[in-house]
């Protein structure tokens, strides 16, 4: 079994996304052996009010079966717009979200403002999952009007949240940027209930990531329809024997996923 | 693959999602939807598509680092990458020195030697010293590189370099140049010297050697691909890779579809995973996928009468 922790449908702005709908998501994954994935809407990273994205989403999501059967929606919201506790509880209630997004980049406020504190603890009681991208495109080649190149995470940069709220459930996808932490960060993540995916580019030796962080911190994620869907998998896959062992993988592939998923 | 387990996922997970949705009645899920989740999720087997296909790493480096060049060939190992086409650029910010290029293609000499079978050898160079880079050329070549490797120290278009594309007319052999990155952003990365090469560069000096084969670098390398495919059109002379860290889901699409399937070298930079990933799972035919991986470079090693039989 094969789940995939970080996708999205919707548009990016400043570049034709192409696979990016339910349905061709959909065809996508059943080409590349992939049961489920976790998907939100990219359109919430722009619009001013991201709830209208989770809406869009859901209403995808509900014009057919197959749809809501393969994928696990995640909520877009920005603790620093108007109703956002409301927006909360609506995506995570009324349409059944398993876990939100979040993008201090993009929606111009710091990880540790109160609110943001407030929308991941508020995740934590609810035990449902709180995502974090260290970037969503290579700022090199992307467009004059996207963020500098300096606004992008490295592995270090969400320490911070993940002190302040040690039982919350987290994501960190597209470790696109370094991955250096001192010892005392290896340990918090280490104890923490975290996830890593396999899509970025500084998952460029897993075997030794997963000697350092543990096994049961890392799982498949694509960041499609961004990134392309198999260099995640490809990952997991090329692991040696003496790197990985079948048990190993099963839980990159969906186990750790599983778990963290499930409440 | 093992068989979806869907029932049980679901019922951790993802199952109180459709059961919320459909007016939070829940929904056990029949054998029947077990069944149809099955039939419509293939298996992917994705180890074996790797191993299917015949692959030439156009673009590749060996490093002054004591795990280089055997971390390379590790990486190549894994992915069935048959040759690694390796060059070692002298430092950015570089004098450019011909002792700086010389210890550069000694140590691609000494990785040649050590894999004799896995590796071939691309010599580079700085046209600011004609003389030493003329007998650089005659040395490397006759140890058995092929083509030519340059970085950012002269633009490709400067009359510096006209006696050494001139050169590998001759020779028939491929010029591989990296590109500047950050193209989108109007202004080049700031650590682009103003020399760096831009895809008007190429365009010019194609158009003067129309002869001559040139390999513009790394689409996935941090350069913005739409812009680079779009201005290189017109340009039959002008091949790219799509070696590079950024696997963006359009780059081999969109390379494919403005230039045309021979036009295209799988490489990868040392990005690995992103060079062997992005091309499977790019919308291709087998054929277009064999072309990339393996025919098309190895067509133009062919001209040389150095291509892997």
């Amino acid at each position: 079994m094969l789940v995939d922790i970080n996708a999205y449908t919707g548009h990016w702005p400043f570049s034709r996304r192409k696979n990016n709908t339910c349905r061709s998501r959909l065809e996508r994954m059943n080409r590349f052996g992939v049961n489920l994935a976790v998907v939100s809407n990219l359109n919430g990273v722009f619009y001013k009010n991201p709830q209208s994205a989770n809406e869009e989403l859901w209403e995808e999501l509900k014009s057919e079966k197959g749809f809501r059967d393969r994928f696990i929606p995640f909520a877009v919201i920005n603790p620093l717009y108007g109703g956002w506790r409301n927006s909360f509880e609506e995506s995570t209630g009324k349409m059944g979200m398993k876990g939100i997004r979040l993008y201090p980049q993009y929606h111009g406020y710091d990880l540790m403002h109160p609110s943001c504190v407030e929308l991941v603890k508020r995740a934590r009681d609810k035990e449902i999952p709180v995502a974090l991208s260290l970037r969503m495109v290579d700022s090199r080649p992307s467009s004059w009007m996207d963020l500098s190149i300096g606004k992008e995470w490295a592995l270090k940069d969400v320490v911070p949240i993940i002190r302040e709220v040690p039982d919350g459930k987290f994501l960190i996808v597209n470790i696109a940027n370094s991955t250096q932490l001192s010892e005392d960060e290896i340990t918090l993540f280490k104890k923490a209930n975290l996830l890593m995916d396999t899509s970025g580019r500084n998952i460029f030796n897993l075997g030794e990531l997963l000697l350092t962080f543990g096994s049961d911190k890392f799982a498949f994620g694509t960041h499609a329809p961004i990134l392309d869907d198999l260099t995640g998998l490809l990952r997991i896959e090329a692991l040696l024997a003496t790197e990985a062992d079948e048990s190993t993988r099963e839980l990159l592939r969906s186990g750790n996923a599983r778990r963290m998923l499930a409440h | 693959m093992p068989a979806i387990d869907r029932r049980k996922f679901l019922s951790e997970s993802a199952f109180a999602v459709s059961a919320l949705m459909a007016g939070g009645q829940l929904i056990a899920c029949t054998a029947k939807d077990e069944r149809e989740a099955e039939r419509t999720t293939h298996a992917f087997d994705i180890m074996r598509e790797v191993m299917a296909y015949r692959k030439i790493d156009s673009h590749a480096h060996v490093y002054f680092t004591d795990d280089s060049p055997a971390i390379q060939i590790d990486f190549a190992d894994r992915l069935g990458i048959e040759k690694l086409v390796i060059s070692r650029p002298m430092e950015p910010g570089s004098k450019g020195t011909p002792d700086e290029f010389i210890a550069c293609n000694n140590l691609v000499l000494r990785a040649m030697k050590q894999y004799p079978d896995r590796i071939i050898g691309q010599p580079t160079l700085n046209p600011r010293y004609p003389k030493e880079s003329m007998e650089e050329i005659n040395r490397c070549i006759g140890e058995g590189m092929v083509g030519l490797k340059l970085y950012n120290h002269v633009k490709i278009s400067e009359p510096l370099f006209y006696p050494v594309i001139e050169k590998f007319i001759d020779l028939k052999m491929i010029i591989l140049m990296h590109v500047g990155i950050g193209k989108s952003r109007i202004t080049y990365d700031p650590t682009e010297p103003p020399n760096v090469s831009i895809p008007d560069d190429f365009v010019a000096v194609a158009k003067r050697y129309p002869e001559a084969m040139f390999q513009f670098a790394h689409l996935a390398g941090g350069e913005d691909w739409e812009d680079a495919c779009s201005a290189l059109k017109d340009s039959p002379n002008v091949f790219v890779d799509v070696a590079g860290s950024n696997n963006d889901a359009g780059i081999v699409d969109f390379a494919v579809k403005s230039l045309g399937v021979d036009r295209v070298f799988f490489g990868c930079d040392n990005s690995f995973y992103q060079g062997v990933g992005h091309v499977l799972a790019a919308d291709l035919t087998e054929e277009e996928r064999k072309k990339i991986f393996f025919e098309n470079y190895n067509k133009v090693l062919r001209k040389s009468g150095r291509h892997v039989s």
